[in-house]
């Protein structure tokens, strides 16, 4: 394997806040077109390691490479920064983040928050952007939404539009942070459909989720996190049908159940 | 007589002492003294005017330098904000016009008379030579008007800039942090981010305050009077007070309370015009956002 082939690679990742350990040494890497997911009960780490994939967290140790470019780091410790501006915004425009909360800019309507950063940040063209824009929005089913506000969509429209957004800006990688968990489950669905054909399609996808049966029929690779460490990783057939640790069964059991 | 002069001219005003209570009163109340009143009027809607969008300039100016991270602009945005804000308004007035006027003179004496040699402090005395005085004293009366007036939308922006300041520092802080985040997510720079998230979404946090002080800025125009400007307050006194037969054509009593009822009347017509006003501002940029929205989606509008 190349190392180009890697689209993220994470090594020995350590993050604490203050004198809570919330990552405790984690190795996570991320091929083109892998779809990986991590799961774990809440206050793993699992949301704390997809930001800092996209540096909106800063690990005290360890190493983040973006597509075989290492990132650059200065200090060390509580004090550790990324070294260049320029570096983190080239990683954060190619990793698009969809969060828990959609976080749709709420004073732009739904079209406008597609063509947001692609236009703005990455200097694209406005009519190209919006070309491609309303493509996505067509992609996740909400053509007729492109000029409402998001207050005024449900948060499964909310969340469409928050992806087609992230598809956008034709990153490397998506990311995904708890994508459905603010959604009920009626309006879970659409979301998790518009997830498994980005799957099909063979795009490159971190999702962390608490969805287990979305976990196992989108991912290449699952990994368990528990206190901050890799306690269990592997492919979701062996993850969810035979675990092999006491603590993950105990949370399969747990989910499954709930 | 002066009064006898009117710039409205009706024809049966020339014999007032014979008229009936209306055309009385409407002859009285065109005389030119009255249109000195009329003037203030439009004087003080000037000055809120200019007053209200540079007072928001230094506000936001006063705000961003309050944001900053380099640390002498910070320093001097807070201090900006602590200094006007904790000092009265009339203590302010009094002391930042004639603080603005010396140094502006002393600067014009140091560059016009380089050869003065008496001393600008004669004591108590402040005097500098002719030619550095602002104005000339041989400048005819609108321009000693408009420096006054300059001088006195100066002070009210700082004083309600402060102000300002500290509501859009506030207004700025309360843009949700998601949603700043996920501009930093989605690799906007600091600048674009303050620009294109922050700013459009501060308004719905900033216009109560605003509103709030543009009310207090209305109330506050009478302090017109402190810097020397002939205001409605004191054309109303000066109008109202009562006038014996040997001064004027229209001797009364003492009308002070009715001028003085109509410039209530006056203040409060326009404290609420400008309610209505502003709330319509506000739901026209608030539009769509996330705390209206929520609102009128409880209330089933949308």
């Amino acid at each position: 394997m190349s190392n180009t082939d890697l689209v993220i690679s994470i090594s020995d990742l350590h993050k604490s806040y203050g004198q809570l350990d919330v990552l405790k040494g984690v190795t996570l890497n991320a091929k083109r077109g892998e779809v990986v997911s991590l799961i774990g009960s809440s206050g793993s780490g699992k949301s704390t390691l997809l930001r800092c994939a996209n540096l909106l967290e800063t690990p005290q140790q360890g190493d983040i490479v973006f597509k075989g470019e290492p990132v650059a780091w200065k200090g060390a410790g509580e004090a550790r920064r990324p070294a260049d501006t320029s570096q983190v915004l080239r990683i954060r425009t190619n990793l698009s983040m969809v969060f828990q909360q959609f976080n749709l800019w709420s004073h732009m309507t739904i079209l406008q928050n597609v063509m947001e950063a692609p236009h703005s940040v990455l200097g694209r063209p406005k009519e190209d952007v919006k070309m491609a824009a309303l493509a996505y929005l067509e992609k996740v089913g909400i053509t007729e939404k492109a000029d409402s506000y998001p207050a005024h969509l449900s948060g499964g429209q909310q969340q469409r539009a928050a992806i087609a957004r992230a598809l956008c800006m034709e990153p490397e990688a998506l990311l995904f942070d708890e994508p459905t968990s603010a959604l009920d489950p009626e309006l879970e669905q659409e979301v998790i459909q518009v997830i498994k054909s980005l799957a099909k399609e063979g795009r490159t996808m971190l999702i962390v989720t608490h969805d287990m049966r979305l976990a196992w029929d989108v991912s290449d690779h699952v990994v368990f996190l528990n206190k901050g460490l890799i306690e269990e990783e592997g492919a979701p057939d062996d993850v969810f049908g035979h675990p092999k640790s006491e603590r993950l069964q105990q949370f399969l059991k747990s989910t499954l159940a709930a | 007589m002066e009064e006898l002069k009117r710039f409205l001219i009706f024809s049966f005003c020339s014999e007032p002492e014979t008229l009936g209570n209306l055309q009385w009163l409407s002859c009285y109340l065109t005389t030119i003294k009255h249109s000195e009143l009329y003037k203030s009027v439009f004087v003080v809607l000037l000055l809120l005017a200019i007053t209200a969008p540079v007072s928001l300039m230094f506000g936001f100016g006063g705000a961003m330098a309050a944001r900053s991270r380099i640390w002498v602009i910070n320093g001097f945005g807070r201090l900006y904000i602590a200094i006007v804000r904790g000092v009265p308004d009339i203590a302010f007035f009094m002391f930042f016009v004639i603080a603005l006027d010396q140094a502006l003179e002393w600067l014009r004496h140091h560059t016009l008379c380089p050869d003065w040699s008496d001393a600008i402090w004669q004591g108590n005395d402040f005097v500098v030579c002719p030619e550095a005085k602002m104005p000339l004293s041989a400048a005819s009366q609108w321009v000693h008007n408009s420096y006054s007036f300059a001088l006195a939308i100066l002070t009210f922006s700082i004083v309600f800039g402060a102000f300002a300041a500290n509501v859009l520092f506030g207004a700025m802080r309360a843009v949700p942090g998601a949603q700043i985040e996920t501009a930093d997510a989605y690799g906007m720079t600091r600048r674009q981010t303050f620009w294109r998230i922050i700013v459009p979404q501060m308004w719905v946090y900033a216009l109560p305050g605003l509103s709030n002080l543009w009310m207090i800025l209305i109330k506050a125009t009478p302090l017109l009077f402190l810097l020397g400007i002939e205001d409605i307050v004191y054309w109303a006194r000066e109008l109202g007070g009562s006038k014996t037969a040997k001064f004027t054509s229209y001797p009364h009593g003492d009308l002070r309370m009715w001028y003085f009822l109509a410039l209530l009347v006056f203040y409060l017509a326009f404290t609420r015009i400008s309610e209505i006003v502003l709330d319509r501002l506000m739901a026209r940029l608030t539009f769509g956002q996330a705390i209206t929205g929520g609102d009128s989606q409880r209330a089933g509008k949308t």
